[in-house]
């Protein structure tokens, strides 16, 4: 008898290999993916049920396939395998909500197919063998890190097999960074910069601070990703990208812009057509990954009208189909665009919130 | 008159042009009231309702005998504000108010910089405050001016950006009094610009719960569940006085009889205080916190009514208020232990605790937990004006006494 993991693993593992899925195939394989993430995912299930769906009623639609908030992953184990069979976990970050959860795998094989494929054709469409400079936290240090995995696999299967890791114990080190990329430079060795939001504004301030300003190698890149949450400094992508770009000598349509979060196994990538501006930067999705915008009770919106995103990954095939996000953006032609928090905001009342009773509690 | 200053004017003769001015603000048609609520409206985004009965409340609250009460009981008299007053077994006292005071508002709903404001005029001081751009302050200080021009000089209103602006470094060098509202930052940043001798009066963002009783549960209805909805939702849960948590005494059945009353109060309450413009950000917040909700209650059970504008959630002695717009938190407790555990354990600053009956057990839980405020539902969001926010003194601040022997 066939394992039904296995056979799901086999028909994603098609579609990411082949990049191509058309929207009948991708309909077809999330009610079939749903329909065996409820027989395996206990809360999951429960959740469908409570929505009206279960292994008889199967939703007709993308948008019906019930979607967890990517909070749920919190407090409680959203997984179609026993744990003693998970191989990876990733550490979700805390919020608001309190402390972090997990993100189980029981085989790293789809995960790691996914990052490459969209990798590949997002970072390195011109082939180029790169060098890694990562300015990311560090598996060795950090192995739940979704981030750190993902640029290590990168790094070791796609660089030239020098790369180097900057950020330990969340701080940055700029005198080895740069160390490498003088000898980069050296070389002329194209290097691709990897980089949380945070550590770049780091990585600027040191170098403006210094009056440093490095040319690297043609070719080189820089693949930023991440926001400022709990970040003491924030700073505008239009301020950061142009600081980028002049500090470290790379084109503006040269540097990236990843989106994904831990509770996905898939990520998206600036459309490459749409680089040539910081704002706005269209976000693309490979062809197992589907955005939806949707209004606060889950309906799907137009084209063009802000909504949250909510996520279907069909590589998620351990945990959940459907993950529901906070982050807001709209649907346009060909992705999404991501609408940033309005910093100008005016708060409107004394009361306590959720963020200052944090930094409070400490 | 015209050269009178507000020092030459007997005290009780400015709390009755105080008095007189918000008598004219009580009516909705008063053009200032008219202009003010619709530019509150546009920069609050609440719905109009709520802006009008945010200012009724206001201004019904300044009355002359509510300002005389409050001076009286901290001064011993509104006369002492005038000159030495005898005392029995002490020297004869005058409460000579400060020259100037500052009254800053960062974040806050409507008019809350004005009541201490109101208070540091009678006491004859000077005052300047931060105005919103809704001019609200300015509006009224206009009104005061008209009542008598001794508060055209006493009494600005500036509008002016927060921070580094040079006419708050000159303001909080001078100032003998600064009372500033905001969050744990801007708090901090103000108290450090002050001087030495300043006068610092924070109030900093603050939560209220609230406690019904066991008897309280039996004895809810469709009457008390509007009021104490009402403590949840107006100025959409954002005032430290809002109801951000109702702790249910009793078993789950009780707390599933409480949500459901509370479920239909919320719809009833969207009828008279509609809801009005939000932020995506805070659409999105609220959404997520729906979802969440809505997962918890499928996958761990637990009561999740959502019910048009409001949502009930049982919540957890575990996890802090969502303190979201439209969040009913209901929290099953056995006892007020476990109220005073959750105070403790999520290090919550409790401004007001609403309760079913003002009683022992309630005053000793409210001391309990640091409440400043211990009062019956459906009078949380109307704190008496001779009553202290934030436990402070209303008018003592603005005063120095002068001991004459």
């Amino acid at each position: 008898m066939t394992d039904p993991a296995a056979a799901l693993d086999a028909r994603i593992l098609a579609a990411i290999v082949a990049h191509a899925l058309d929207d009948d195939a991708f309909l077809a394989l999330a009610r079939d993916l749903f329909a065996y993430q409820i027989a395996g995912n206990a809360p999951y299930a429960a959740f469908a049920r409570s929505l009206g769906f279960d292994a008889a009623r199967l939703p007709e639609r993308l948008d019906e396939i019930p979607a967890v908030p990517a909070a749920a992953f919190k407090g409680q184990r959203l997984a179609t395998f026993p744990p003693e069979r998970c191989v990876l976990w990733f550490e979700t970050s805390g919020t608001t909500q309190g402390s972090g959860g997990r993100h189980e795998f029981d085989t790293t094989t789809l995960y790691e197919a996914a990052l490459l494929a969209s990798f590949d054709r997002m970072m390195l469409g011109d082939g180029q063998r790169l060098r890694y400079l990562l300015l990311v936290p560090e598996p060795r240090e950090r192995p739940h890190s979704s981030l750190g995995f993902m640029m290590d696999v990168v790094a070791e299967r796609r660089g030239d097999g020098e790369h180097g890791w900057y950020v330990h114990e969340d701080a940055l080190n700029v005198e080895h960074f740069l160390d490498d990329a003088y000898r980069a430079i050296a070389e002329d060795r194209p290097v691709c910069v990897a980089t949380t939001a945070f550590a770049l504004v780091a990585l600027l301030d040191a170098l403006a601070s210094a009056s440093y300003t490095l040319i690297l190698p043609r070719g080189s890149r820089i693949m930023e990703t991440g926001g400022f949450k709990g970040r003491s400094r924030i700073v505008e992508r239009d301020e950061l990208y142009r600081e980028a770009a002049h500090r470290l000598g790379v084109p503006i349509p040269l540097i990236v812009a990843e989106y994904g979060m831990t509770e996905l196994s898939s990520q998206y990538y600036d459309a490459l057509e749409s680089r040539s501006v910081v704002e706005p930067r269209v976000k693309r999705a490979p062809p197992w990954l589907r955005p939806l915008v949707v209004d606060e009770r889950g309906r799907p919106l137009p084209e063009g009208i802000i909504g949250t995103i909510r996520h279907l990954d069909l590589a998620n095939r351990g945990s959940v189909i459907a993950v529901d996000t906070e982050d807001l953006g709209a649907a346009v032609a060909g992705g999404i665009v991501l609408l940033g928090r309005d910093a100008g905001a005016e708060l409107r009342g004394c009361s306590l919130d959720a963020e200052t009773l944090l930094r409070r509690r400490g | 008159m015209a050269d009178e200053t507000l020092r030459d004017l007997p005290a009780h003769r400015i709390i009755g042009h105080i008095a007189d001015a918000a008598a004219r603000w009580r009516n909705a048609d008063f053009p200032p009231r008219v202009r003010a609520t619709a530019a509150i409206e546009e920069r609050l985004g609440y719905s109009t309702p709520v802006i009008e009965y945010a200012l009724d409340r206001l201004f019904f609250g300044i009355t002359a005998q509510g300002l005389e009460t409050a001076i009286a009981a901290e001064l011993g008299a509104v006369a002492a504000l005038d000159g030495p007053l005898p005392r029995a077994h002490a020297p004869a006292a005058w409460a000579r108010g400060v020259e100037w005071a500052v009254v800053i508002s960062s974040d806050t709903t409507v008019g809350v910089a004005l009541v201490p404001a109101l208070f540091a005029l009678c006491a004859k001081a000077r005052i300047v405050v931060k105005d919103r751009s809704d001019a609200l302050v300015a509006g009224f200080f206009a009104t005061l001016a008209e009542e008598h021009p001794a508060f055209s000089s006493a009494a600005i209103a500036l509008p002016w950006e927060g921070g580094s602006d040079p006419v708050e470094d000159e303001l909080f060098a001078t100032a003998d009094v600064v009372v500033g509202f905001g969050r744990d930052d801007a708090l901090t940043a103000i108290r450090a610009r002050c001087g030495a001798e300043t006068r610092f009066v924070p109030f900093g963002h603050r939560a209220s719960i609230g406690r019904l009783s066991a008897r309280g549960v039996q004895e809810l209805d469709a009457m008390r569940a509007d009021v104490l909805v009402r403590d949840a939702l107006l100025y959409d849960g954002e005032g430290c006085l809002s109801l951000h948590a109702t702790f249910v005494t009793g078993r789950t059945g009780a707390l599933a009889q409480v949500a459901s009353l509370l479920a239909a109060a919320g719809e009833r309450a969207a009828l008279e205080f509609p809801i009005g413009r939000r932020t995506p950000e805070r659409i999105a917040a609220i959404a997520g916190y729906r979802n969440l909700a809505r997962y918890h209650a499928a996958t761990r059970g637990g009561a999740m009514i959502e019910s048009g504008t409001a949502v009930v959630v049982e919540g957890s002695l575990d996890a802090p208020p969502p303190f979201l717009p439209g969040a009913l938190v209901v929290i099953p407790i056995s006892g007020d232990d476990d109220v005073a555990a959750y105070v403790a354990a999520h290090r919550l600053p409790v401004q007001a605790l609403g309760v079913d009956v003002v009683d022992p057990a309630s005053i000793e839980l409210a001391a309990r937990i640091g409440a400043v405020r211990v009062c019956l539902f459906g009078t949380m969001q109307d704190p008496p004006l001779a009553g202290h926010h934030g436990g402070e003194p209303r008018i003592a601040p603005f005063v120095r006494w002068l001991d004459t022997q």
